[in-house]
């Protein structure tokens, strides 16, 4: 077994067997079992990513597990991401209740669906093939609803209820045009649905085009690409704010990846225009519904949701244009995303516990009152809004860039108007947010704002250090392997 | 596959579209998968085949059971009112269904008796979790797309694969597990499994 090989099993393993023991552990252990596995956890799926990163034209690929510089780079953000929940879980739980659970078992609930969802989360890009790729994603869906209703309360439940809905009816799509796909290709083991196998065997055809429609347009409903979408500004808004971070940055993405490589690997049978003309519809669709959203006074984590939306699209439009720019606003923008993203819903922890209205309605001039809390939320809606010096800043100008460079002048500029509309949006609740007229003049310190305001400074150096990295990237290998894919 | 279990199937799914009682309709679906289990007990050609027929046999069996306790746990006054009324429900899952068959290409099952099956089945499971209100009924709506695609597995050339196919109906239970309690927890919060009490998230 290669070390790369080794870091996947334990990346998996480790939050697999996080949830087993809290699941069995005593009562007092639980909590500080489930950190300890999941900080862990998050550990050794950096170090695979810097791996994966290091070396990228060292790519491992079998029937079962693919590890190429996308899903470094994809595991390395799930496990940053797991790992910073697991360490703002316990400010929440001090300040919620479980009525799915009970306050007798919410805490054990919580940690174990959380470590499981991170587990297979940590596994969804690793998926060597298509069907493994698949029962990954739908076993997301299992870990993560419960998740989202978790409160109990009846929008909990609404969300929760919708989510888990909606995504397994679009994943029965998906699994429809696996069964279309794997009827049109020879051989009947799961070899056959591997990627490269996909990439040779499945021959041109109205089957093979139907098919990858249905595929991505059923991961999509994951995704939480427009206009199928409609779970994702409930599930984002009331889930717990740890786990609302877990969905927006690492799973909404990692499922993005599935239907980049469903593209990637079906290109020779559709033709490369096709498919990265449904990945560019989809996402300038994404960008345009996302827009008069971003314009509205809402609830901070809704708010949140509809920016998850808009960066979807941008992905999928970077991975549309396809060029060295292009993708390398991807990778940019992935990591940006995640970690800005990330730090806004941890703010929400401390911001409904300062302002519980919040929680329903638009917030205004918090810096004014609470300094620390008002700082990391402005630094979170900044880097989203993509205000300069933001990283994603530097990558919506690549995948605009990418798009030209690709031929796709009317989409780049499309894009563009787009973008630019978005963050006139962003920037004035930016501005509302932090500096309006305070609602409530309560200076004392928000429950859970230490460990939240601590992220906050680490977020800053890892967005300025993405920001500073956005400009070598689009000539390194990095950019190379992901043009690759696993070909 | 013949067109009399093709077309029972069918006839099956298109109940559980029309059907008011949430245990008449657990007990459809239930009768779908057996008899999708016996048509793949019959076509099996290996171990790999008889294990896979026998994983669908116990998921059947098993979300019956679960579904008839919830059923039991969760009595509603009177049932749940659908928001489309039966007939127009039929007709928009045929519609639906016409819909699917006329759209999707040939796709090379074994059987074109069972091709349309399975497309139909996916379209009645797609009707019933949009036109019903009930949280039972739409999961049942989840687990007939399910099924449709269980038959589209048996009857590709050659089979599917046992990993994949294990794997759907562990994912499937799962799913089937998590809105259980939801749907648990939505009748303690409302005193009804109706999913029109959940309409608050707006924009």
């Amino acid at each position: 077994m290669t070390s790369r090989e080794t870091l996947a099993l334990a990346a998996v393993a480790l939050p697999a067997l996080t949830a087993l023991v809290v699941a069995v552990a005593p009562r007092r252990a639980v909590q500080p079992a489930a950190i300890a596995g999941l900080v862990l956890s998050g550990g050794v799926a950096i170090a695979l990513a810097l791996v994966a990163l290091a070396d990228p034209a060292g790519l491992e690929v079998n029937g079962w597990v693919v590890i190429d510089a996308a899903a470094g780079l994809m595991v390395g953000v799930t496990g940053l991401v797991g790992l910073a929940s697991a360490l703002v879980s316990p400010a929440y739980l001090e300040t919620a209740a479980s009525g799915l659970f009970g306050d007798r078992h919410g805490t054990r609930a919580y940690y174990a669906a959380l470590a499981a969802f991170v587990a297979v989360l940590t596994a969804v890009p690793l998926a060597g093939n298509l069907g493994a790729a698949w029962l990954l994603v739908e076993a997301t869906t299992a870990a993560s609803a419960i998740l989202v209703g978790f409160s109990g309360k009846p929008r909990a439940l609404e969300a929760g209820w919708k989510y888990l809905l909606l995504t397994s009816l679009g994943l029965g799509f998906s699994l429809l045009g696996i069964v279309l796909l794997a009827s049109a290709t020879p051989g009947s083991s799961l070899d056959a649905l591997s990627w490269r196998s996909l990439s040779a065997d499945v021959p041109a055809g109205e089957a093979t085009l139907v098919g990858f429609l249905l595929i991505v347009v059923g991961l999509a409903a994951k995704i939480g690409w427009a206009p199928v979408h409609n779970w994702l500004p409930d599930a984002h808004s009331e889930a717990p704010p740890p786990v609302s971070a877990l969905l927006s940055a690492a799973l909404l993405p990692s499922v993005l990846l599935v239907a980049w490589r469903v593209e990637r690997a079906l290109e020779p049978a559709i033709g490369e225009s096709t498919g990265r003309s449904v990945l560019i519809g989809f996402g300038l669709v994404s960008l345009a519904v996302a827009i008069p959203f971003l314009w509205r006074p809402l609830a901070w984590k809704r708010l949140l949701a509809y920016s998850s939306l808009e960066h979807m699209g941008v992905i999928a439009l970077g991975i549309g244009f396809a060029t060295p720019l292009a993708l390398a606003g991807v990778a940019v923008h992935i990591v940006g995303h995640a970690v800005a993203k990330a730090l806004g819903f941890y703010a929400a922890t401390p911001l409904l516990g300062h302002e519980p209205r919040a929680a329903g309605h638009a917030v205004t001039g918090i810096a004014r009152t609470q300094p620390g809390l008002g700082a990391t939320m402005g630094i979170s809606l900044g880097a989203l809004a993509g205000l300069p010096p933001s990283p994603l800043f530097l990558s919506e100008i690549l995948v605009i860039a990418g798009g030209f460079e690709a031929g796709r002048e009317w989409a780049a500029a499309g894009t563009a108007v787009l973008l630019a509309l978005g963050f006139v949006g962003l920037a004035h609740a930016l501005v509302e947010t932090t500096g309006g007229r305070p609602h409530r003049r309560d200076r004392s310190v928000a429950p859970g704002l230490r460990p939240v305001v601590a992220l906050g400074g680490a977020a800053t150096v890892i967005l300025l250090a993405l920001a500073a990295a956005a400009f070598w990237l689009p000539d390194t290998d990095i950019v190379e392997a992901l043009a690759r894919g696993v070909g | 596959m013949s067109g009399t279990l093709a077309w029972a199937l069918v006839a099956l799914g298109l109940a559980v579209v029309v059907v008011r009682r949430r245990s008449v309709a657990v007990g459809l679906v239930t009768a779908q998968a057996l008899l999708l289990t016996g048509v793949a007990a019959a076509e099996a050609e290996g171990a790999d085949d008889v294990a896979a027929a026998t994983a669908l046999g116990v998921r059947g069996v098993a979300l019956a059971a679960l579904f008839l306790a919830i059923v039991a746990r969760t009595r509603e006054p009177r049932p749940v009112r659908a928001g489309v009324a039966p007939f127009a429900r039929a007709g928009l899952a045929i519609l639906l269904a016409l819909a699917f068959v006329w759209l999707v290409p040939p796709v090379g099952l074994e059987s074109e008796q069972a091709e349309r099956a399975m497309l139909t089945l996916v379209a009645f499971g797609a009707a019933v979790v949009a036109t019903r209100r009930a949280t039972l009924h739409q999961l049942l709506g989840i687990v007939m797309v399910e099924n449709g695609l269980v038959l589209g597995a048996i009857e590709l050339p050659g089979g599917a694969s046992l990993a994949i196919e294990l794997g759907v109906a562990l994912d499937l239970t799962l799913i089937a597990l998590v809105a259980v309690v939801f749907h648990e927890r939505i009748f303690a919060e409302f005193g009804s499994g109706d999913t029109a009490v959940l309409e608050s998230l707006r924009d």
